[in-house]
């Protein structure tokens, strides 16, 4: 049996995307066309926030915040080692240095730490919703509110997200979300949203977005070009259509696995499940011992994973220039030589989802 | 008669084999950075004749990425001309430097004569840009830049195609910047934009930018940015790439008439001059006029679609301001600036649109 990690030639199969985006086409009105505003206000809508502005990707929805928020060099923005490198490099876009803390055992922010790494030169604070679960929200802004630190959410992976009844994106004083092919909402190509309830960020996002552009012949201040694309926009607005239905199956699906892969512990170990949240899985990430070794043997059989991420960003290359050594997160670094991600997408099968789970069993017989 | 200004209906009132492709790469779903872009990617560089192209967001980012690879950051100055679009100095600006304008020529590019005056320790680099479609006058640029050791980033936005002597631009500069912009002489169905270059090393680097510094799926070589070309925008221009050669025909040949009707008004109406050596590949038609303000509502009401790029210079502009930038810093872009206009020149319009532009510009200055 063939079990795929993703699986979106489905996302598009039905036509319906396509015939919306040649009927709404038409209007040939490319940039920032009207259909954007009414994505806008949708998604605005779906994450309880006052304003959403799209954007050419999630990265640049966090290197907005952040600059809108006045950001710059010498500043210093904590945020997750364990993240996509995009929340590390959005920071230094913005020209400030990131800081990790490091994780717990749901591969979140662990808020406990958090307070060691703030120094003066400290201007904000991304905790990242890792997977599609939500960072530890109260406890972070219990640390940061009274420091006057802004909180971004990264909820690149956590569309429809919640803790207690507040969505993500609506909680921080911004949220950066990912439109991504593979994301939970993606689209045909590079897209992102920022959600903000601050009327003043929202203002300046805006401008930001379209080269500081007040009219057509005005320019307030300088900008990029980071626009959603209008085609994008159409597409987005299907896919969301669909939403409610893809979260509620990805649930599902990583509520059989949770339930299927506890007898397996300690082979294989499943994140602590906190009440009250509302987990949108993105991906299903689980520590599994002899990890290399598990991945081959389910390739072998035809199951397809992933690692959400295998080199912690502060152990990159990239980040040779800000002085972390192997050891400075040890949460991080053990999970991220333990991590695999199973398919948990809308398409899987209970079927599928068994034979997954049996040949993890018959690895570890073995 | 209606001459309006877009053209996009008509260029696009055909569709159904773009429409194919993009049903297909939804059933395929390599959206990011696939076939489709590597595939736009070589086209490109053979039709600018030059050895890389690099698909990204924008011409802004195209731009902008330019710079970063060559090292552009806070502290420098890049050099660019008093009149373009405002994100030729956003670029500079998203580098972290600061934009050094410098006043233009009649033809509304950089005036390589004042160039050297605007050189100080700090300038990294020259961004002079092709206007309009106009390519800027490389040969002095050139020279300066050999002679004060400055690279050369050509902003290419407007002039896919454009020439000097036959060498097409972006073969010039280290690096130049293309805009995808749906208004532009090669266009796609949203924002896209390409870097040209003939270094193997800036394609390295530039390649690495565009996508967060990743070498591979999981190795970050340098911290980076999000700035792809998206795979379906490259199918559209994969199929427009074919058309580039005779849309600037026809702009050339609608350009050149409008020239000729045109230059018996002087010197009311004044028409840059053209040199044969040059290849002006009209993304704009721009020239300068008398009582401008009133000639456009004169052409505005007559159902012309003119409009006037830019009014407020950038250095006039509050965000221009705030560098310390005065009236009076650069007089012949501010003179222009009041004085200019634009006309349709799209491929899209008739022999009768051309010369109901040229009546109605003349019927204008009679009645007065």
């Amino acid at each position: 049996m063939r079990v795929k990690y993703m699986d979106l030639p489905r996302q598009f199969e039905d036509g319906t995307v396509v015939a919306r985006v040649i009927d709404e086409f038409k209007r040939c009105q490319f940039v920032l066309g009207p259909q954007v505003a009414e994505f806008e206000g949708r998604f605005a809508r779906a994450c309880g926030a006052a304003h959403a502005v799209g954007l050419n990707s999630g990265t640049d929805a966090l290197f907005f915040a952040l600059k809108a928020l006045g950001v710059g060099a010498g500043d210093e923005v904590i945020t997750a080692p364990n993240s996509f490198v995009a929340s590390a490099g959005a920071i230094v876009m913005a020209g400030a240095t990131p800081v990790f803390v490091d994780v717990d055992a749901e591969y979140l922010m662990d808020p406990a730490r958090l307070p060691d790494a703030i120094t003066p030169r400290t201007r904000a604070i991304i905790p990242v919703h890792l997977t599609g679960n939500p960072a530890d929200l109260d406890a972070i802004e219990a640390i940061a509110t009274p420091r006057g630190l802004p909180v971004i959410e990264d909820a690149a992976q956590a569309v429809g997200a919640a803790i207690g009844g507040r969505v993500v994106g609506s909680i921080g004083t911004a949220a950066a979300f990912s439109l991504f092919p593979l994301k939970n909402l993606g689209v045909a190509g590079d897209g992102g949203m920022l959600t903000t309830r601050s009327r003043e960020l929202f203002d300046k996002v805006m401008l930001y977005r379209h080269h500081g552009l007040r009219t057509r012949d005005e320019v307030e201040i300088w900008g990029y070009n980071s626009r959603l694309d209008t085609l994008q926009a159409i597409v987005a607005d299907a896919v969301l259509d669909g939403l409610e239905a893809v979260t509620a199956a990805r649930i599902r699906n990583a509520a059989f696995y949770d339930q299927a892969l506890a007898p397996l512990a300690p082979h294989v170990v499943v994140p602590p499940r906190r009440r009250g949240v509302r987990q949108v899985f993105h991906t299903y990430v689980v520590q599994a011992e002899r990890r290399d070794g598990l991945r081959q043997f389910l390739e072998s059989r035809g199951v397809e994973t992933k690692i959400h991420y295998p080199i912690p960003i502060h152990l990159q290359k990239a980040a040779a220039g800000l002085g972390y050594k192997r050891g400075a997160f040890p949460v991080s670094e053990a999970q991220s030589e333990r991590i695999v991600s199973l398919p948990v997408h809308e398409y899987l099968t209970e079927t599928e989802q068994h034979y997954v789970v049996d040949r993890i069993e018959e690895f570890y017989r073995r | 008669m209606r001459v309006p200004y877009s053209y996009l209906r008509e260029q696009f009132a055909d569709s159904e084999p773009i429409l194919r492709d993009i049903k297909g790469l939804l059933e395929s779903t390599q959206f990011t950075l696939g076939p489709p872009v590597a595939e736009f990617e070589e086209r490109f560089a053979r039709l600018c004749g030059a050895r890389h192209a690099i698909g990204v967001g924008t011409g802004t980012d195209a731009l902008f990425l330019s710079l970063k690879a060559l090292g552009v950051e806070p502290g420098d100055e890049v050099i660019t001309a008093a009149d373009t679009f405002i994100a030729t100095a956003g670029a500079i600006v998203q580098a972290g430097a600061r934009p050094v304008f410098v006043d233009v020529l009649d033809d509304f590019n950089i005036d390589p004569g004042k160039i050297e005056a605007a050189i100080t320790p700090r300038t990294r680099a020259l961004l002079p840009v092709h206007y309009a479609g106009q390519p800027a006058k490389m040969g002095p640029i050139l020279d300066i830049a050999r002679r004060r050791k400055l690279p050369v980033v050509e902003d290419a936005c407007q002039a896919i195609s454009a020439a000097i002597d036959g060498k097409l631009v972006s073969n010039f500069g280290v690096a130049a910047g293309f805009s995808l912009h749906p208004l532009k002489n090669l266009n796609v169905w949203g924002d896209g934009g390409v870097i040209v270059t003939n270094s193997p090393e800036l394609d390295a680097t530039l390649r690495l930018l565009r996508n967060h510094g990743l070498k591979n799926r999981d190795e970050v070589e340098i911290f980076g940015y999000n700035c792809r070309l998206d795979s379906l925008q490259a199918i559209v221009g994969n199929h427009l790439i074919r058309d580039t050669e005779s849309i600037t025909a026809a702009r050339i040949k609608n350009a050149l008439a409008l020239d000729a009707g045109l230059a018996t008004l002087a010197p009311r109406v004044r028409v840059p001059k053209r040199l044969p050596n040059e290849r002006h590949v009209f993304h704009l038609y721009m020239f300068e006029a008398d009582d401008r303000d009133r000639l456009l509502a004169y052409l505005v009401e007559r159902e012309i679609e003119a409009k006037i790029h830019y009014p407020v210079p950038l250095h006039l502009q509050p965000a221009g301001r705030r560098l310390g930038y005065k009236e009076g810093d650069f007089p012949v872009a501010e003179r222009q600036a009041k004085r200019i206009i634009t006309l349709p020149v799209h491929q899209h319009l008739s022999p009768s649109q051309v010369q109901f532009m040229i009546d109605s510009v003349a019927a204008f200055y009679r009645q007065r």
